[in-house]
């Protein structure tokens, strides 16, 4: 091999850059030994400056390459985002957007690096590679990273990243968030790390390659334009800034300003929560529908994700999912970049806001993602199709192990109980029937998920449909705008539901739900990505409830030609499952299951579809919630009469003939001392409970997939195992006894 | 000043949240502005008290002027307070489709952040939705469905309609505004209800109005074309009256002038316009319109107009001559589709607050700022923290006996003090560096945010002629223009008073739109369809202009047409507007608009990738119709000598610029004259203005009094 003349700085190679990084950080807990920030000293002002034209850079580019080119998932929700690091592939500045990835392209550039590109690939001013490998560095195929380096001279000064989310990655189904997929090999084209381009032009082979490899190439072609518009953007921009500022200010400079988002972080720990040891646990349970596509799909299985956070007395935090279940053949393994990402881009709603956004807030936290479990899996040949399932319920934890010390601080209003699993996540596609676009493709992808519920606060309610814990600026595209893209799935209804807030002294936000009809198509696939016999999560705080699950709910081959012929009601929504529309509306095959993931379906014109996006958790006990606050919910239709009665001990009635919400204070209060008085008679004593719960334990009184998943938890950690059997008080070798082995 | 009498040709009302401006021009295109309080209960008073305060400045006597003025233009904030302030219509009622009752309350995401900075859109916590205009019990449902090509899914059930309307009217509703979904591809089931409403209404004997989405905007988006109807009946309704209420007081005075009302777009139409809701916020629209005018005027093609205010700064762009409209914008927290002049505004005003983080030991601004209360050194207003101005006024950029014309005495001593123990000591730098250095932050953050509009569309700022004005904007053109090559920087010598100045030069124009979404694929295969649907569009947009006209009492024959359409590649969700080669279309004139798209594309985002092969998607057809009207000349005057007047100056003052003082001269605005060449350090000032000329920096007063500024 010959070898070439090193790209890094001062005549080192790219590995040695990181070694040496890496090395540094070790021995002295800062990035890159930096003891003293001597231009942030020295200069405030230059330093300030440097900082805002950079990021000003990143935020044009983001904004203007949604513009010029970026298919509709892309515009209308800003699925976009990009990055500027440094050689190593530490992010110094970033740009809005679906920020989760900043952190994911770092461990891609890292990958790069590692496995010697520089001498074995070959790194060159102009080249492109392109990355949605979960291996390295990203959360799924779906989300598509193009990486430029910047070249001042010979050197390699820097990367440029820009990632987007496609609607379709050429799965084993449509879809860009599978249920159904085992191993790699489902889950649609992979690239690893691939050089794309020369001389900032993508290859032609490639272009070929990639549109016949989804379902989509239309706009995997405008998202490709897209994201390499904006990385030359910052590039160039970049290149300015040394021009202005010179090069030796530059390398210091975004050196200096990751330690500089390090010690913010620290320092806003230290502003914000108490030092100590966090616990909180979340669970999460994929399909149990019997038949898959593929027969070695694991199914039933509970995930348990339990998480400890410390915050130390200097101000860093460490994080370990210690005690988690195993990875699995199932859609949701997760990649070490994805559940990176995850925990960025919650820290930055939440510390980091008002700092500098960039990678020294990850350098801040250190974390332990047990190998073999579902957040660290080691196998590439599982499937990570659908990461988000696991990770989004298992960071609820974190939100709620940072709630308690914001509100131990006194940081009522920051304190956030958890969130909602992006969910539901319908998916599928089909091809148009008759008419003008006869024989063309639509995908079914609504990024709806965008537009969850969000939480209450510790002094105020959560709000209805606006937020996704992967991108705060959460959005919701206009119905009209998505049956311009997913036609033959037409949309019957899109209405508050009620019941699905987590209830609480401060509740959390609501959601909608939506009917939905096929139209004038053929071959049609439909699945959904939910959680349903589990609560993703379990938010809620100080006695607030965690937000309602979802549900499966269709009807096939209806009457619905005939109903609306004879102008007779169908179904809306599902607000009363007891009593539902479905049922009292319509004739055909119902179905209505507890399940959350769905396994793709076929289905045909005029099948009805429901789905639901999700609620938020509570605060506080709901006994205290305001009485005319839940007489306005009654009037948002957020809550309906019965659950107000049950959960709220509220009385109340509708007037017909004055239109309005009545209230029976009188009776209220009555209600709430009766509910008060029945909690008190459920009540036992911690033994009570304690020998209770045993019991089923020993007994074994427990449902299979719980089972199996405590004996997956105390099988891969000594101490959580160690920790489990000393309390519970139970022989060393004691196991769960399964039904199948 | 002039001898003799003069002849007032217009009158330009911009009424702010506290201050009215009045600006007069005289027939040969001379202006003077005046300044009075706002009277928000009968703005009539306020304005005809700018109107005096002007007049005042050129001997007039205003009750007599006023009686020989052309034509009178408003702009203002009447409507977007009422909003704001939630003091509109609670009485409307709304029918929609069936399931989609909750619409108006859920919303858009983005409403709930959009507009927030920065840190404020990462930080969830502070995302909240506007509290809805229609209380849910007052949003009715009725079941119909019609897909996004205009089929008929489901057909309208009229008994759902006629529940729908009597429990409105029980429920007291004085309008009932029908949104269907996917109206705006067919409106049949909207106009069915409208009948089916009105004759109950009738019945019953009310007096309700009806009025159907596909009237207000017929444009995709349902959560937009919703809000924009109920703005519509919730804030510009009931501020019709008002607007008429000024207009008699003029009628009163014995004006016999057309009074019109600048909209979002730029024109002015009659306050009758049956979509006033396209004037909610013409305020800042002014500004935009002038800088188009005078852009125009003089012949240069790329101009980037920057607005200085208190609050904000509102910048505009015009790239080739074209001015960008945007077609969505969220205004009180509610997302419009209201055709709007592409503003872009960043919380950055000469009021913005100043502070020290002790936490990341960093110094901030904003995003709040203290407005028209200055800062701390205005002692009357008890402002506690720094602002930008306190920075200024140290630094000897501004007069303390010259603010507001001395009206607002600024104390020095008090700003000094506070900038010292609340940014500089924590810093532990030297005052009058940490001010200067402040101000450069918040300018820098400027030159950014006007770099990433420039440079957003592919061009540099090379490519760029700067236009400053407001009242704040003199005083910071030259900090945030700093290293960056702008062809030329202007500033109007009467800056202070150029949005009220732009009301002047918008067209007499009515302006409708209408979703197409149809698809020109490459091959030409559908050119001879769109062609005949763009027609038959058409020529609804010209029968709805010819209504605007008739009713203002004009000759419709008279009116000019302009069609366009706005269009996008195929795949794409942003579109452009073109202006399309004429109202009856052919099949062979869609390639004319596809290489005027593909053209204007290149010019507009020069980094973009055209993808002509994907085909087109034509989104929108556009109908202006305007009547010609006089326009505000730019009048040119002889050069005197490069030397101002000795009566000009005003003696010295040090200002502080990066690092050093130095002696600056002092002039009074007003006193230069065309041809007057002043170097750096200097300060330019005015009772309303403050231009600032650091070291190594010159202007220069052109024949159209415009300031022309070099920086080296």
């Amino acid at each position: 091999m010959k070898k070439r003349k090193p790209i890094g700085w001062d005549g080192k190679t790219l590995k040695e850059m990181i070694q040496e990084s890496e090395q540094l950080f070790k021995d002295t807990r800062r990035y890159y030994g930096i003891d003293k920030l001597e231009l942030k000293t020295k200069d405030p002002f230059r330093y300030e400056r440097a900082y805002a034209r950079l990021r000003g850079a990143s935020e044009s580019a983001w904004e203007t390459a949604l513009h010029v080119a970026a298919s509709p998932i892309v515009k209308e929700i800003g699925e976009l985002c990009f990055a500027l690091y440094t050689p190593e592939g530490d992010s110094a500045v970033v740009s809005t957007g679906i920020m989760v990835h900043v952190h994911t392209m770092s461990e891609a550039i890292k990958f790069i690096i590692r496995e010697n590109y520089e001498e074995e690939v070959g790194i060159n001013p102009g080249d492109i590679f392109l990355n949605n490998d979960c291996l390295c560095g990203n959360v799924h195929t779906s989300d598509v990273q193009t990486l430029i380096p910047i070249f001042w001279e010979d050197e390699l000064v820097g990367w440029v990243g820009g990632v987007t989310h496609q609607v379709d990655i050429g799965g084993v189904v449509p879809g860009h968030d599978l249920t159904c997929t085992v191993e790699r090999f489902d889950d649609g084209v992979h690239y690893t790390c691939l050089k794309i381009g020369s001389n900032d032009e993508i290859w032609k082979d490639h272009m070929l390659n990639a549109r016949r490899s989804v379902r989509t190439p239309m706009f995997w072609e405008l998202d490709e334009k897209c994201r390499l518009s904006g990385c030359l953007m910052i590039r160039d921009a970049t290149l300015d800034f040394i021009k202005n500022e010179g090069v030796e200010y530059y390398k210091k400079f975004i050196r200096e300003t990751i330690e500089d988002g390090r010690r913010a972080f620290i320092a806003r720990i230290k502003q914000l929560l108490v030092p100590g040891r966090y616990r909180a646990s979340s669970f999460m349970g994929n399909t149990s529908e019997p038949i898959q596509l593929k027969p070695q799909a694991t199914t039933a299985a509970l995930s348990n994700m339990p998480l400890e956070l410390v915050v130390k007395g200097d101000g860093s935090l460490s994080l370990s999912f210690d005690g988690s279940s195993a990875a699995k053949r199932f859609s949701f393994n997760c990649g070490i970049g994805a559940m990176e990402g995850g925990q960025w881009v919650l820290l930055t709603q939440c510390i980091i806001h008002r700092d500098k956004v960039n990678d020294g807030a990850y350098l801040a936290v250190d974390k332990d993602y047990p190998p073999g479990t579902w957040c660290n899996p080691i196998d590439p040949y599982l499937s990570y199709n659908n990461p988000w399932g696991l990770l989004i319920p298992a960071y609820t934890s974190m939100m709620r192990c940072l709630s308690y010390g914001f509100f131990s601080r006194g940081f009522r209003e920051e304190v956030v109980p958890g969130y909602a699993l992006t969910a539901d996540a319908p998916q599928g596609g089909g091809f148009f029937e008759k008419g003008p676009l006869a024989g063309q493709y639509w995908p079914l992808s609504t990024f709806e998920i965008s537009g969850q519920g969000y939480a209450a606060s510790a002094v105020t309610d959560g709000f209805n449909s606006g937020y996704a814990m992967w991108n705060p600026e959460g959005n919701l595209g206009d119905v009209e705008t998505w049956e311009v893209i997913q036609g033959g799935i037409p949309y019957l209804s899109r209405q508050l539901k009620p019941n699905i807030a987590g209830h609480g002294k401060y509740r959390g936000g609501s959601n909608f739900e939506t009917v939905a009809m096929i139209h004038n198509s053929r071959n049609v696939t439909f699945f959904n990505a939910a959680e349903g016999l589990t609560f993703a999560g379990c938010g809620g705080m100080h006695g607030g409830y965690p937000q309602a699950t979802s549900y499966i709910l269709r009807a096939e081959k209806t009457n619905m030609a005939e109903v609306v012929k004879n102008k007779q009601p169908y179904p809306l929504g599902d607000p009363d499952p007891a009593h539902g529309e479905f049922e009292r509306f319509i004739k055909g095959k119902i179905t209505r299951i507890p399940e959350g993931m769905m396994i793709p379906i076929g289905l045909k014109n005029y099948d009805l579809v429901h789905w639901r996006e999700s609620g938020a958790p509570g605060y506080g006990d709901p006994l205290e919630r305001e009485v005319d606050l839940v007489k306005k919910d009654l009037k948002d239709a957020i809550f309906t009469k019965d659950i107000v009665y049950n959960v709220y001990g509220v009385v109340a009635a509708y007037a017909e003939t004055k239109r309005e919400w009545l209230v029976d204070y009188e009776q209220t209060k009555k209600r709430r001392e009766q509910l008060r008085k029945e909690r008190e008679d459920n009540s036992m004593t911690f033994e009570e409970f304690y020998q209770r719960e045993k019991k089923r334990i020993v007994d074994g009184n427990l449902l299979e997939p719980v089972k199996r998943s405590y004996n997956e938890s105390i099988q891969l950690s000594k101490r959580w195992g160690k920790e489990f059997l000393e309390f519970w008080n139970l022989p060393e070798d004691f196991r769960f006894k399964l039904e199948e082995e | 000043m002039k001898e003799g009498g003069r002849i007032l040709k217009s009158v330009a009302i911009d009424t702010g949240g506290t201050m009215t401006d009045a600006v007069i021009m005289d027939t040969e295109g001379e202006f003077t502005v005046g300044k009075a309080v706002t009277t928000p209960r009968d703005e009539s008073q306020g304005i005809l008290n700018a109107i005096r305060s002007a007049c005042g400045y050129w001997d007039l006597d205003s009750e007599e002027a006023i009686k020989d003025i052309g034509i009178s233009i408003y702009s203002g904030t009447i409507m977007v307070n009422r909003l704001l302030q939630r003091e509109g219509n609670e009485n409307i009622g709304v029918i929609t489709t069936a399931g989609f009752e909750d619409l108006h309350q859920l919303g858009r995401g983005m409403q709930c952040w959009a507009g927030l900075p920065y840190a404020g859109r990462l930080h969830a916590r502070e995302h909240k939705h506007p509290e809805p205009l229609v209380p849910r019990e007052k949003i009715r449902g009725v079941r119909e469905r019609v897909n996004f090509i205009g089929e008929e899914l489901i057909p309208l059930y009229e008994d759902d309609v006629r529940e729908a309307v009597e429990e409105l009217l029980d429920l007291g509703v004085n309008v009932i505004c029908v949104c269907l979904l996917s109206s705006y591809r067919d409106p049949t089931h909207e106009r069915r209800v409208r009948e089916i409403a009105e004759d109950i209404i009738k019945e019953k004997g009310k007096d309700v109005r009806v009025v159907i989405s596909y009237d207000v905007a017929p444009i995709r988006g349902e959560t937009p074309r919703l809000n924009t109807m109920i703005v519509e009946q919730y804030a510009a309704e009931p501020s019709r009256e008002q607007l008429r209420r000024v207009q008699q007081s003029f009628r009163e005075k014995g004006a016999k002038a057309p009074f019109r009302v600048l909209t979002c777009y730029g024109s002015t139409v009659s306050p009758e316009h049956e979509r006033l809701v396209t004037t909610l916020m013409s305020g800042p629209i002014g500004g935009a319109v002038g800088g188009a005018y005078l852009a125009n005027k003089l012949g240069i093609a790329n101009v980037i107009g920057v607005d200085g205010g208190g609050t904000t700064l509102d910048v505009s762009l015009i790239s080739e001559r074209y001015v960008p409209t945007r077609w969505e914008s969220i205004v009180g927290g509610f997302l419009l589709n209201i055709p709007m002049i592409g503003l872009r505004s960043m919380a950055a005003g000469t009021g913005a607050y100043l502070r020290y983080n002790k936490i990341t030991k960093r110094l901030e601004y904003g995003p709040d700022s203290a407005g028209y209360l200055v800062g701390v050194c205005n002692e009357k207003a008890n402002v506690q923290t720094v602002t930008a101005t306190d920075c200024a006024l140290i630094l000897g950029y501004l007069n303390p006996d010259y603010f507001l014309g001395g009206d607002i005495p600024l104390n020095k001593d008090r700003a000094f003090k506070a900038v010292k123990e609340q940014l500089a000591d924590p810093v532990g730098k030297d005052t009058y560096k940490t001010a200067k250095g402040m101000l450069d932050l918040i300018q820098l953050d400027e030159a950014s945010f006007l770099t990433g509009i420039v440079e957003g569309m592919g061009y540099r700022p090379e490519n760029y002629v700067l236009l400053c004005y407001g009242g704040g904007g003199p005083l910071q053109v030259a900090g945030f223009t700093k290293g960056m090559n702008f062809q030329d920087i202007l500033v109007p010598s009467w800056a202070a008073a150029f949005s009220a100045f732009g009301c002047a030069c918008g067209d007499y124009a009515y302006r409708y739109e209408k979703s197409l979404d149809l698809i020109l694929p490459p091959d030409g295969s559908f050119d001879a369809i769109v062609a005949m649907s763009s027609t038959a569009g058409y020529m609804e947009l010209k029968g709805r202009i010819c209504k605007e006209f008739e009713r203002d009492g004009m000759n419709p024959e008279e009116v000019e047409f302009r069609p366009s359409t706005r269009l996008q590649y195929m795949g794409m969700l942003d579109d452009l507007e073109v202006d399309s080669p004429s109202d009856t279309l052919e099949a062979k004139d869609m390639k004319e608009i596809t290489s005027r798209y593909d053209k204007r594309f290149e010019e507009i985002f020069k980094r973009g990738t055209k993808s002509p092969e994907l085909g087109y998607a034509i989104t929108k057809l556009i109908g202006v119709g305007v009547m010609p009207v006089v326009k505000p000349e730019i009048p040119s005057f002889d050069l005197c000598g490069e030397k101002p007047d000795e009566g000009a100056a005003k003696g010295k003052r040090d200002i502080y610029w990066e690092g050093k003082w130095h002696e600056a001269s002092l002039w009074e605005w007003d006193l230069l004259k065309p041809g007057n060449r002043v170097k750096g350090p200097a300060v330019i000032e005015s009772p309303v203005t403050t231009l600032l000329l650091p070291p190594n920096s010159e202007t220069y007063l052109d024949q159209y009094r415009l300031f022309h500024l070099k920086i080296k």
